[in-house]
């Protein structure tokens, strides 16, 4: 715990310093729905609840990728890896501290980006359940942030890390996209789907424990030379 | 009569492979606790490869390598608090202060922030504790991490070019580091002269005879 904590301070005094993920994020998040809203001219409402919904969720991973991009990328850039890793920590905390700044990080994204899908979207009375949609968004933050930051220690040992991260990241994040959008059409038009938003929920929350369990056993491993 | 210090460093036939190239060819060497040993060669000898691997950041390919009786890779979590690794690069944050870095690595170690302070002043850098290693010299760079790896007063220092940066002062301090360090040291250096010490010279990933 005290490793996880030392290496979380440091993961946030870092973007407190640097300012390098939260103000990109939230500038890729208002030119996204800006463009999307302005750039097609309406269609996607006229698209319906889902496609503007999936937007979001795009919108959400995409925004979720700049930050794991850059995840590592002091250790790796000024060589700092070999200090941390011959520290005798578990390296899971490594991996738990980057995914909980990587949550972090979302959080204050989402709080921006949500109001903005609303005003943006849903101007027409059509209004989500906000506790369902901010449990989606939660236990989807926890699944892209465990699974991205286990993927990111992977890619932070080879070359092509940004082209590689993507490739390897997206495929992985299908399932969780999918059925967040299901989760949130559900809350905001319950009568158009059959399907249940605790199920949806309860998906996502094993998908967390599986990436989680996973991140925990094998980032020992992907961050081995 | 007094026994011999037991070994406190064993390498037997150790072999690390960077693709098809060995770094390390078979080296074998023994370092006694207390004991100060100082790798040379010239560029690509193998002496930052044979650093790592005992600083457990790489594993060995083949042969027998062992620290205060641990075996590595296999015992790596045993060896890592018993060194203090400083390597090409600093190994530091550089938008973290001074302090701050040294916090980092204390809290890494099991250490309290107190023992902070007396490895800055060690290595002069009290004054500039608050100071973002970024902003910090080359050589004051160098001498937060020599404080980084005596912080926790590790039984095995392990020191790459250590005087890399450091001017005259700099260099008395580490050379007053390693005379109050109790525990061994292996240092990788092109200045042999300026450390009193034990030589072993490496010549493409061997010992050279």
């Amino acid at each position: 715990m005290r490793a996880y904590r030392a290496l979380l301070r440091k993961d946030m005094l870092l973007e407190l310093r640097g300012r390098e993920l939260v103000p990109a994020m939230l500038a890729f998040v208002l030119g996204a729905l800006l463009l999307v809203r302005f750039g097609l001219g309406g269609e996607t409402q006229a698209g319906g609840t889902r496609a503007a919904t999936g937007l979001l969720w795009v919108v959400v991973v995409f925004t979720s990728l700049l930050a794991l991009v850059r995840s590592f990328a002091q250790e790796r850039e000024h060589g700092i890896w070999d200090g941390i890793l011959s520290a005798p920590i578990d390296r899971a905390a490594i991996w738990a501290a980057r995914s909980t700044a990587t949550i972090a990080f979302l959080v204050i994204t989402q709080a921006v980006a949500l109001p903005l899908f609303w005003l943006f979207f849903l101007q027409d009375g059509r209004s989500p359940s906000l506790w369902v949609l901010a449990c989606a968004l939660l236990l989807a933050d926890l699944g892209v942030a465990m699974l991205g930051s286990l993927l990111a220690g992977l890619a932070s040992q080879v070359q092509a890390r940004e082209v590689l991260l993507p490739v390897l990241f997206l495929p992985f994040a299908v399932p969780l996209v999918t059925v967040a959008v299901r989760v949130t059409v559900n809350t905001i038009s319950p009568q158009t789907s059959g399907f249940s938003t605790f199920e949806g929920l309860g998906f996502l929350a094993l998908y967390d424990t599986i990436f989680g369990l996973l991140g925990w056993a094998l980032f020992e491993y992907v961050v081995e030379d | 009569m007094s026994s011999p210090e037991p070994a406190l460093v064993v390498c037997r036939g150790l072999v690390r492979r960077f693709g098809e190239r060995a770094a390390l060819d078979g080296v074998s060497l023994e370092l006694a606790a207390g004991e100060t040993l100082l790798l040379t060669g010239g560029n690509g000898a193998g002496k930052t490869t044979l650093l790592r691997v005992l600083a457990t950041v790489l594993r060995p390919h083949a042969g027998a390598v062992s620290v205060a009786g641990h075996e590595l890779p296999r015992q790596a979590r045993a060896v890592r608090p018993l060194i203090g690794y400083v390597g090409h690069e600093p190994l530091v944050y550089p938008s973290l202060t001074a302090l701050e870095n040294l916090e980092l690595y204390a809290s890494l170690h099991g250490r309290s922030a107190e023992s902070c302070r007396p490895a800055l002043a060690m290595v002069g850098l009290e004054r500039r504790r608050n100071d973002r290693a970024a902003d910090l010299s080359r050589g004051m760079r160098q001498r937060l991490a020599l404080a980084r790896a005596w912080l926790h007063q590790p039984a095995l220092l392990l020191l790459d070019e250590p005087t890399a940066g450091l001017d005259g002062e700099g260099r008395e301090l580490l050379n007053g580091m390693l005379d109050e360090h109790r525990g061994a040291a292996l240092v990788a250096t092109h200045e042999p002269d300026r450390f009193a010490g034990r030589e072993l010279r490496l010549r493409d990933g061997r010992v050279a005879a």
